[in-house]
C-alpha cells in the first residue's frame, strides 16, 4: 500500500469553530426550557384530572428547577458549557425584542420613575455595602466589587469594575459567587414576599428590577410573579444597567486617586465602552413600535420571540448555578452580601411603596 | 500616585456579546417586518 501523503489540513475558520462549540449547550438550553414549558402545561392538567391539589408552577420555575437539578447532581458536562454560557446573549436579545411591548411614552414615564428610584438605590446600596465590608474586615477592593455588584447589575458590573480598579481575580470570584448565590435565593423569596404583601404587578416588577442584582435573575423573578411584572422588572433593571458606566468610572477614579489603580484617560470613551448596548437596542425597537413600524401581528411575533429567548435564559440560570462551587468561596463575602441584600430589598420596597403612593400604582 | 493610564483596547471590528445580541434581535425584527416569518408561536 502506498504511503499516505500527509496533506496540510485546512484549518477550520475560528468563527465556525466557535459556533460549533456552542451548539450542544444551546440545544441543552432549548431542551431544558422546552421541558419546563411542557411540564407547566401537562402537570397542571394531570393534577386536575386526578383531583390533586397541586400549585400552578410556571414554565419559568420549571426551567430553573430542571437546570438546578442537572447542575447540582450530575453536573453540566464540558461539551455543553460554552453553549450554556450563551444564556447572557439570549437574555440581551430577549430584552431588545421586549422593547416592542413598550410604547416610547411608557418607557419615558416609567423609565423616569425608575431612574429616580435607581439613583437612590445605587447611592444607599454603595454606602451600606461599603460600611458592611469595613465592619466585617473584608479587603477594600473586594468590598468595592460587592458594592458595585449589589448596587448596579451583578456579575457584569463586577467584571467591568475588576478591570478598572485592578482588583485580584480572587476578589472578583468571591464577589461573583456571593452575588450569584444571593440571586438564586431571590428567585424563590421575592415572589413569595410579593404575594404575601399583595403587591400589584407594577409595584412588584419595579421592586424586583431595583433589588435583584443580576439581570437574568431579575427578569426571572419578575416573570415568576406575572407577565406584566416581568415587563416592569426588565424596564427597571435596564435603567439600572444603564448606570454601570458612571459607577465603574467613579470607582476607577477613586482607586486611581489612592494610587492603587491606573488613571482613566478618555472618560467619554470609557463610559461608551462600559455602556450596555442592549439598552439602545431596546429603545430603538420601542421607538419603532411606537411609530407603528410593526403591525399588531408582527408585534405579537416579536413578543413571542422575546419569550423564547427568555426561556433559554431561565434554563441557563439553573444550569450555571452550582451551590457546591459557591460554598467553596467562603462565608464572609456571602454574609456581607446577604445582610446588604436584605437591607437593599427592604429599602427598595419602601421606595416602591412611596413611589406607588405618589404615582398611584 | 500611579501615573499609568487605563488604555482602552485598540479599536477592532470584533463586536461584544452585547452588540451581537442587539444585531441578532434587530435582524429578527427586520425579518418579521419583511414578512419572512409571519407568525412566531408560543
Amino acid at each position: 500500500m502506498a504511503d499516505a501523503i500527509a496533506l496540510p489540513q485546512a484549518r477550520p475558520a475560528q468563527p465556525a469553530l466557535q459556533f460549533l462549540r456552542v451548539v450542544p449547550g444551546v440545544l441543552l438550553l432549548a431542551a431544558v426550557g422546552y421541558a419546563g414549558k411542557l411540564l407547566e402545561r401537562n402537570v397542571g392538567t394531570y393534577a386536575k384530572a386526578h383531583h390533586w391539589t397541586f400549585p400552578n408552577i410556571e414554565y419559568v420555575l420549571w426551567a430553573i428547577l430542571i437546570g438546578l437539578a442537572i447542575s447540582n447532581t450530575v453536573g453540566v458536562p464540558q461539551i455543553f458549557r460554552s453553549g450554556v454560557a450563551t444564556y447572557e446573549f439570549w437574555l440581551k436579545a430577549g430584552i431588545v425584542l421586549l422593547g416592542s411591548r413598550f410604547l416610547l411614552g411608557d418607557v419615558l414615564r416609567l423609565g423616569g420613575v425608575s431612574l429616580a428610584l435607581v439613583a437612590m438605590e445605587i447611592a444607599v446600596a454603595i454606602a451600606f455595602m461599603t460600611f458592611l465590608g469595613r465592619a466585617f474586615g473584608l479587603r477594600p477592593k473586594l468590598t468595592s466589587l460587592l458594592a458595585v455588584g449589589s448596587a448596579v447589575c451583578g456579575v457584569s458590573a463586577i467584571i467591568a469594575t475588576q478591570g478598572a480598579i485592578d482588583a485580584d481575580d480572587e476578589d472578583s470570584s468571591f464577589a461573583i459567587a456571593a452575588i450569584l448565590a444571593l440571586g438564586a435565593l431571590s428567585l424563590f423569596t421575592f415572589p413569595l414576599i410579593g404575594h404575601a404583601l399583595h403587591l400589584s404587578d407594577h409595584a412588584y416588577g419595579l421592586w424586583a428590577g431595583l433589588a435583584v442584582d443580576n439581570t437574568a435573575e431579575a427578569t426571572a423573578a419578575g416573570a415568576l410573579y406575572s407577565d406584566a411584572a416581568g415587563k416592569l422588572a426588565v424596564l427597571a433593571k435596564t435603567t439600572r444597567n444603564a448606570m454601570i458606566g458612571f459607577v465603574v468610572l467613579a470607582y476607577a477614579i477613586y482607586w486611581a486617586s489612592r494610587g492603587e489603580a491606573k488613571t482613566v484617560g478618555n472618560k467619554a470613551a470609557f463610559l461608551w465602552q462600559k455602556f450596555p448596548k442592549f439598552v439602545l437596542g431596546f429603545l430603538l425597537i420601542s421607538v419603532l413600535a411606537t411609530y407603528h413600524f410593526f403591525t399588531e401581528e408582527q408585534t405579537t411575533a416579536l413578543a413571542n420571540l422575546s419569550r423564547w429567548a427568555f426561556l433559554l435564559t431561565f434554563a441557563g440560570v439553573g444550569l450555571r448555578t452550582n451551590f457546591r462551587e459557591m460554598r467553596k468561596q467562603g462565608l464572609r463575602p456571602f454574609a456581607v452580601g446577604a445582610i446588604g441584600e436584605v437591607a437593599i430589598a427592604v429599602f427598595t420596597l419602601a421606595l416602591v411603596a412611596g413611589a406607588g403612593k405618589l404615582f398611584g400604582f | 500616585m500611579s501615573t499609568n493610564t487605563v488604555s482602552l483596547p485598540r479599536k477592532s471590528w470584533k463586536l461584544s456579546l452585547d452588540s451581537w445580541a442587539v444585531v441578532a434581535a434587530l435582524l429578527a425584527a427586520l425579518l418579521i417586518r419583511a414578512g419572512v416569518f409571519t407568525r412566531v408561536p408560543w
